[in-house]
């Protein structure tokens, strides 16, 4: 089983948008695929057509009560299946840090479920937080959708400098950019200048285009509506270029 | 995905339409597409996927190209992945996914051969909840069968499938509950891959390349030998097709062995069949095993070749791509001259003469001092003796013998296994695996040993060969060169643990326990 976090420090870059795209792509190629909507605002669950659980109960997971095996939900698509977001998820920085190795608590929950999924996707909220970093330390990727522009390249150091000092190690870091606006000539600028600064980010790039905002009003990935368009491309080749990473 | 679809069969009584609306009036359904569906089956020829419990389909559903593998049980599917361009035929023609790394296991080196088509209409509806979640798929299926040569076996009525969303179980139970109590349908139980089978006509593992005889100690010692060679001659003529139309080497492969064999129980089986008879076939057996070698041998280095140049340092590999292709060239032409000779008088006469000799009774035989006694007494004795003679002849090995005294045991060898494989069903299994298990640790270290050698052998044929075909780089000898350094090496290394592994065949433990079971004839008791 891998796991695969889709994290960036900033809000509204995409990460939902990948989460999902990618996940779908993941389960068409026949890998038993897992989504796990960690962020209380429910963006994927929502795209994947499912409730949110209202009561919360994610407390008495932390405990060990209840297991995740339970939760899980199909979707309206083969071999995908996703872990809903609850309101509960609010507090979970507290709830984590009521436990012993309070930063490892994800991987300890995600592991029973490993003979189950070949790929388990992380959608995280953003901000650095104990929620994160235990997504850092269960994930065997990191995939971190960057918007071009000098703000972006910032937050990505200051993850850099957060992995450091708290001596995560042995998650691969895969930036890449996103939301890319052809017409934009300071864009191409920064990415020039990112690119040569940071090897380890991905070649592949999502463009700013229109249907992956459509995402919300059909309520599925981008392959389901519009296969045939410029953005499902774009997905299918980070998802390319991803699954050669990690071998 | 881990619960599985259960599908209600239609009896004549029913209408796929009357099911569809009294569904619809009763659920929220959605028609979410409906297509014609052209489901080909595959399995290899000796259904490698059916004895691991699968079976592997191909669908074809709008532009759509799936290859899906599905347990025998229950039909559910296990793996599935999307593929463009052909049908892949060996496990490494198809792309990279986990339905490849499970069937890589299962296939090896066979190819995947069709074995019928389904082909019909299917229209899948959603079933929806209030918040137009999928929580249900609902399949109304209806087509008929067709065998490989695409003649029509069976109309397939209607097939109503349920495909539960995982989390969302209770509207499983309740359209199932609808369907069996108000519709009066009735759940399919097992699979219908087995009905579908049998509808052309075809049966399951009809097919393997293991000896798997059935005799009784009692029986007549001709009556087995004939049982015996007709079997083998089954099993040469069903991989004739596969060997002209190379689907995959193992159709040559189980022929040649099918006629080694044969040629074995020719000379090995005494008593039963006249001299004369084994004098004519003897030669015109043999000529079946000599017309079909360069074949194999080509074979042999190409399923080797990555093995080989993966056994060079890196730098060296590519200058063997000059061998690769030379391999390439002569498997074409060797097989288009085998096929020749496959398709002449001599050999179709051949296995026609063979095969009325065995089917009709031979006035001759009763003459002869094995033909009608049991076949517990002749089985041993023959055993005992070629066992025997392997026993004197391996411990006359010392550290200076010449290669060709561990040929000529090896030889001996395989008498013996072939023997006590023929034989294998008048003796009690617990005693039986022990002895095959100890000669052939002996055979495989006899078989390293002389395949060694004539590989290197032939490297240097090759190598000759390919000096009078064309300029061959001067790389290209070297490193075929250094392959054959490594086969020497290895063979050396085979020779060296020789002694080792006859000792442990030789030991007293195993020496008493051959006597017992093939002197002595312990066989199975009549139950
Ligand atoms: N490539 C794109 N082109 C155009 N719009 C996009 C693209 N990717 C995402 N969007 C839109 O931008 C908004 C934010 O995207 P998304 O929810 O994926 O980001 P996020 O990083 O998950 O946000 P949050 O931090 O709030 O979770 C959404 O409305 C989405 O439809
Ligand atoms: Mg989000």
């Amino acid at each position: 089983m891998r796991i695969i976090g889709v994290y960036n420090i900033k809000g509204g870059v995409g990460k939902t948008a990948t989460a999902v795209n990618l996940a779908f792509l993941s389960a068409q190629e026949g890998h038993r695929t897992l989504i796990w909507d960690l962020d209380p605002q429910a963006a994927a669950t929502f795209y994947l057509r499912v409730k949110p659980k209202i009561k919360g109960g994610s407390r008495k997971m932390f405990r060990g009560k209840r297991e995740l095996d339970g939760l899980i939900k199909g979707t309206d698509f083969e071999n995908l299946d996703l872990l809903p977001a609850e309101f509960s998820y609010r507090n979970m920085d507290l709830m984590l840090s009521e436990r012993k190795k309070p930063a490892r608590q994800l991987l300890r929950l995600l592991r029973p479920l490993s003979e189950q999924f070949d790929n388990v996707i992380l959608d995280c909220p953003p901000n650095i937080s104990l929620v994160s970093e235990n997504i850092f330390r269960a994930a065997d990727a990191l995939l971190i959708p960057t918007i071009p522009g000098t703000l972006s390249i910032r937050a990505y150091h200051q993850l850099l400098d957060y992995l450091r000092e708290n001596k995560v190690r042995g998650v691969d870091l895969m930036p890449f950019f996103s939301m890319v606006d052809r017409d934009k000539h300071l864009q191409a600028e920064v990415m020039q200048d990112m690119t040569a600064s940071n090897p380890e980010m991905l070649s592949a790039r999502i463009p700013y285009d229109g249907d992956v905002e459509k995402m919300g009003i059909h309520r599925a990935p981008v392959g389901e509506f519009a296969p045939q368009t410029n953005a499902w491309e774009a997905y299918r080749a980070l998802w390319a270029e991803v699954v050669q990473r990690l071998k | 995905m881990s619960t599985n679809a259960p599908e209600f069969r239609l009896s004549g009584a029913h209408a796929l339409a009357g099911i569809e609306s009294a569904l619809k009036s009763e659920f929220r359904l959605e028609e979410e597409s409906e297509t014609r569906f052209d489901h080909v089956y595959y399995d290899s020829f000796d259904w490698r996927l059916y004895q691991a419990g699968a079976y592997l389909r191909r669908e074809f559903e709008k532009d759509r190209r799936h290859l899906i593998m599905s347990g025998l049980g229950d039909d559910s599917p296990k793996e599935s992945v999307a593929f463009t361009g052909d049908m892949p035929r060996f496990y490494w023609d198809f792309p990279e996914s986990v339905l490849k790394e499970n069937i890589s296991d299962i296939l090896d080196i066979r190819a995947l051969l069709p074995l019928f088509e389904l082909r019909g209409v299917s229209r899948s509806f959603r079933m929806l909840d209030d918040a137009r979640k999928t929580v249900l798929r609902v399949q109304l299926k209806q087509g008929s069968t067709y065998d490989a040569q695409g003649r029509m076996g069976t109309h397939v009525d209607g097939i109503v499938r349920l495909v539960p969303v995982r989390g969302y179980e209770k509207f499983l139970r309740k359209v199932s509950r609808f369907l069996t109590a108000e519709m009066e349908l009735v759940a399919v139980t097992g699979s219908l891959f087995d009905e579908l089978l049998a509808s052309i006509g075809k049966v399951p593992s009809d097919y393997s390349s293991k000896l798997d005889f059935w005799f009784t100690p009692d029986m007549y010692s001709e009556a087995v030998a004939r049982h015996i060679h007709l079997h083998l001659l089954d099993t040469i003529e069903s991989n004739i097709p596969g060997t002209r139309d190379d689907l995959d080497s193992e159709f040559l492969h189980d022929l040649r062995v099918a006629v080694r064999r044969t040629r074995s129980a020719l000379t090995q089986i005494k008593g039963v069949f006249p001299e004369d008879v084994v004098e004519r076939f003897k030669p015109r057996l043999g000529w079946l095993g000599q017309i079909t070698g360069p074949t194999r041998d080509m074979h042999v280095y190409l399923l080797a070749f990555e093995e080989y140049r993966d056994s060079l340092p890196e730098r060296y590999r590519r200058d063997l791509d000059p061998l690769h292709r030379f391999l390439l060239v002569h498997q074409r032409t060797e097989h288009e001259k085998m096929v020749k000779q496959m398709e002449s008088e001599e050999f179709l006469q051949t296995l026609a003469d063979w095969r009325s000799y065995l089917v009709s009774p031979d006035p001759g035989a009763s003459a002869l001092p094995n033909t009608r006694s049991a076949v517990s007494e002749t089985a041993g004795k023959r055993i005992y003796k070629i066992y025997s003679r392997v026993l004197d002849e391996g411990l006359a090995i010392t550290d200076e013998s010449p290669p060709e005294s561990l040929h000529e045991l090896r030889k001996n060898c395989k008498k013996l296994r072939y023997l006590i494989e023929f034989y294998r069903s008048i003796y009690p299994e617990k005693d039986v695996k022990p002895a095959i298990r100890a000669l052939k640790i002996l055979l495989d270290n006899l078989g390293l040993f002389q395949d060694l050698e004539v590989q290197a052998l032939k490297l240097q044929e090759f190598a000759h060969q390919m000096g009078k075909e064309g300029e061959v780089p001067p790389d290209t000898l070297l490193a075929m060169g250094m392959l054959v350094d490594g086969l020497m090496k290895r063979q050396h290394q085979a020779r060296h643990r020789f002694g080792q592994r006859f000792a442990l065949f030789a030991d007293k433990e195993n020496r008493d326990h051959f006597k017992r079971m093939f002197s002595q004839g312990k066989v199975k008791q009549a139950a």
